[in-house]
């Protein structure tokens, strides 16, 4: 009997090593521009966080299109190759590794903070740039040298909504907080709005804590208006977030609302409909940017969405963080292609030059102008907040830049 | 060849192998991803939290990492125990909720405690090996050695009696089995292979959150163990690796992945009520190797 123990141990190992052997892999050697210079995205494109991946890929085609329009890298043009990540670590970091397999110089992703947590290391340890297009969390560029960002962290953005609701009405005095207590970028973003809150002497009354995947808020409500709140701060995603500030209006609060980052894309439009009206929300993108980098990008958008007229022709954040992060990656590839052929360079040396070519550049983007601190934290210069504002019907709206 | 998926496989197979212990006294367990849950969270935790524990080289040393699996082992297994006790006087769909409700506790709980980092969870875990290859070497020989124990588990006293509360409990118990305690036994036995996989899968995955031990995890691993087969060892280790690795196999299918995958689950038991792999699996594999050829291609049962 111990040969049968012996005999399926092998065939299970050989099995699995066969299994897993489907993926090559090509570190060493020269980059292989044979079909085009190779970058990698990988999307949120399924699990609960598809939404978010789906608006990205849009905006990365759509620089991957601008770019190879304009010449590619010298001439050359780029190859992407798009993998979903999933919405779990797991997936997200197989994910990784395949791009990084295939020989990519470059990767934009993971969509959620946590995947990056997990799959950052993986690209540090590989050597590959790594650019992550919607990463709001404290942490993610001191991941290691490798790692940068183009979405400003929520301590930056996050207060600046709350400083434009006392400056809209300055007789705010108490404020509840609502967040989901197992959503990651909730919790992160909820802890910034309460420092935000009590720096301007507003202690929050109350804080409610809700389940990302809730759809009743009634008890949560009632025991915040029990508080006579006068504004409202939420750090919810779409479908929760929007479902919340719905049944919050229909209580009877007349208040202010100030919304976080998750509900930063036009999907709450269909969630809540004409209750969306009025809320605040900061922004590190605006639509409304008079900048030709920005012109450039919406009309793009616009074009490619003209083709569906259910969907808004005005682009969302991740869009254009996902198109600027593509951006980044292309023109530091064309400065780096000049001062080094990337033809016949070693990849992982390759690799190497990229990340320093990415830090060390100023980009002209739909985000405004960006840099990066040698730690790869973007330097954004343009802020915005917000107001929702929605048409008669009440099914779509618009995020209006505030003054 | 990709190690990294490789690891996630010998990860999926130690899992499997942890819900089939409980099956096979016939007691379906889903507390699996729980004490997951708390191996990955000890280690996590002892790695980032304990300075003493880093030593001096570059990586991380793998003494520290076999004292965590040492730590997560004791602890779930004492929990095992003091919980076994109380949940394994239920029976069949009775024990699933309860072992489900263990899972939601520990998750609740790990999502509200400071120190388990709430949502985000505790990222910057350090690594004690280089590259992919040495966690799948290493959980090679962990789920070796586990698989081994498990063979024995098929021949030995404890696992007949188990077997025999699988088939019958009233009967197994009118034969002097103390079907308490052997269930307890395969309980406890589950808990541990389970603490100990999250002891690497938290240094193999970077970080740790409390969704990596959630519900979901309850259902992916409970199919491991339904489409391999639970009569015998090799069925859990066959699910576990080769469900783990196929939706990145089937990557080139492109949108349609996820549907495939979902289709071969379904079929996978529609086709092997019992599993890929069964004990008859084996019979049929030994007749033909020892040169009865004609009875096994006629399909003679002998």
């Amino acid at each position: 009997m111990k040969r049968r123990l012996a005999s399926s141990l092998a065939a299970l190992l050989s099995a699995a090593a066969a299994l897993s052997a489907c993926q090559g892999s090509e570190d060493q050697g020269p980059v292989n521009l044979s079909k085009g210079v190779p970058v990698g995205a990988v999307l949120a494109l399924t699990g609960n966080a598809n939404v978010y991946g789906q608006d990205q890929k849009i905006g990365i085609e759509l620089s991957l299109a601008a770019l190879n329009g304009a010449g590619g890298v010298n001439g050359k043009p780029l190859s992407l190759s798009i993998e979903d990540g999933g919405s779990a670590e797991p997936s997200a970091n197989a994910a990784v590794s395949l791009e990084i397999n295939r020989g990519i110089l470059a990767l934009i992703g993971p969509t959620l903070s946590q995947q990056s947590f997990s799959a950052g290391p993986i690209a540090q340890r590989r050597g590959v740039p790594l650019v992550a297009p919607s990463n709001t969390a404290t942490g993610i560029p001191e991941i290691g040298y490798f790692i940068s960002r183009v979405s400003a962290q929520s301590s930056v953005i996050a207060p600046l909504s709350i400083a434009k609701a006392l400056q809209l009405n300055p007789g705010i005095r108490r404020a509840a907080v609502f967040y989901a207590q197992d959503d990651a970028y909730s919790t992160a973003e909820t802890v910034i709005f309460q420092q935000a809150l009590t720096a301007k002497g507003l202690k929050p009354v109350t804080v409610q804590r809700t389940q990302l995947n809730d759809q009743d808020f009634q008890s949560q409500i009632t025991a915040a208006l029990n508080q006579k709140p006068d504004l409202v701060v939420l750090s919810l995603q779409a479908m929760d977030g929007g479902n919340l500030i719905r049944q919050l209006r229909e209580l009877g609060y007349r208040g202010a609302i100030v919304v976080g980052n998750g509900m930063n894309t036009p999907n709450i439009y269909p969630i809540c409909q004409k209750y969306c009206d009025g809320i605040l929300i900061a922004q590190a993108y605006s639509p409304e940017l008079q900048t030709p980098a920005n012109q450039r990008f919406t009309a793009a958008f616009a074009a490619a969405q003209a083709r569906n007229p259910k969907v808004s022709p005005i682009p969302p954040q991740l869009t254009a963080q996902a198109y600027t992060a593509m951006q980044v990656i292309g023109e530091a590839l064309a400065r780096l292609d000049r001062r080094q052929p990337l033809k016949g360079l070693p990849l992982a040396q390759a690799r190497k030059a990229l990340m320093a070519e990415i830090l060390g550049g100023t980009y002209q983007t739909p985000l405004g102008e960006i840099r990066f601190t040698p730690e790869g934290e973007v330097i954004q210069k343009n802020f915005f907040v917000a107001q929702v504002r929605m048409n008669a019907g009440g099914k779509s709206g618009r995020f209006s830049l505030l003054p | 060849m990709d190690a990294g998926l490789l690891e996630q496989m010998l990860l999926g197979a130690l899992l499997g192998l942890s819900v089939y212990l409980p099956l096979r006294c016939g007691q379906l367990s889903l507390a699996t991803p729980g004490f997951f849950a708390i191996g990955g969270t000890v280690a996590a935790l002892l790695s980032t939290r304990v300075p003493a524990l880093a030593g001096s080289g570059s990586t991380y040393p793998i003494t520290s990492v076999l004292l965590e699996m040492a730590l997560a082992a004791l602890l779930t297994g004492v929990l095992a125990l003091g919980l076994g006790r109380v949940v394994l006087r239920l029976r069949g769909i009775y024990l699933a909720i309860a072992t489900i409700a263990l899972v939601e506790i520990l998750r609740v709980v790990t999502l509200n405690l400071e120190f388990t980092g709430g949502a985000l969870g505790i990222f910057g875990i350090p690594q004690p090996f280089d590259s992919a290859a040495g966690y799948a070497a290493f959980t090679l020989a962990l789920l070796a050695l586990i698989c081994w124990l498990c063979d024995r588990l098929e021949k030995n006293r404890p696992g007949r009696a188990m077997a025999a509360i699988r088939d019958d409990e009233l009967a197994a118990a009118s034969q002097g089995i103390n079907t308490a305690d052997t269930k307890l036994l395969a309980f406890v036995l589950s808990a541990l292979v389970a603490g100990i996989t999250g002891v690497v899968a938290a240094h193999f995955l970077n970080s740790w959150n409390a969704k990596l031990g959630n519900f979901d995890a309850s259902i992916t691993t409970l199919a491991f163990v339904v489409f391999g087969g639970s009569r015998t060892w090799l069925g859990p280790v066959f699910g576990g690796l080769l469900l783990t690795a196929l939706p990145e196999l089937l990557r080139p299918v492109g949108d349609l992945r996820l549907i495939v995958f979902g289709a071969v689950i379904l079929v996978g038991p529609l086709f092997f009520p019992k599993g890929v792999i069964t004990p008859e699996l084996f019979k049929s594999f030994k007749r033909r190797i020892r040169g009865t050829p004609t009875a096994a291609a006629q399909g003679v049962k002998p």
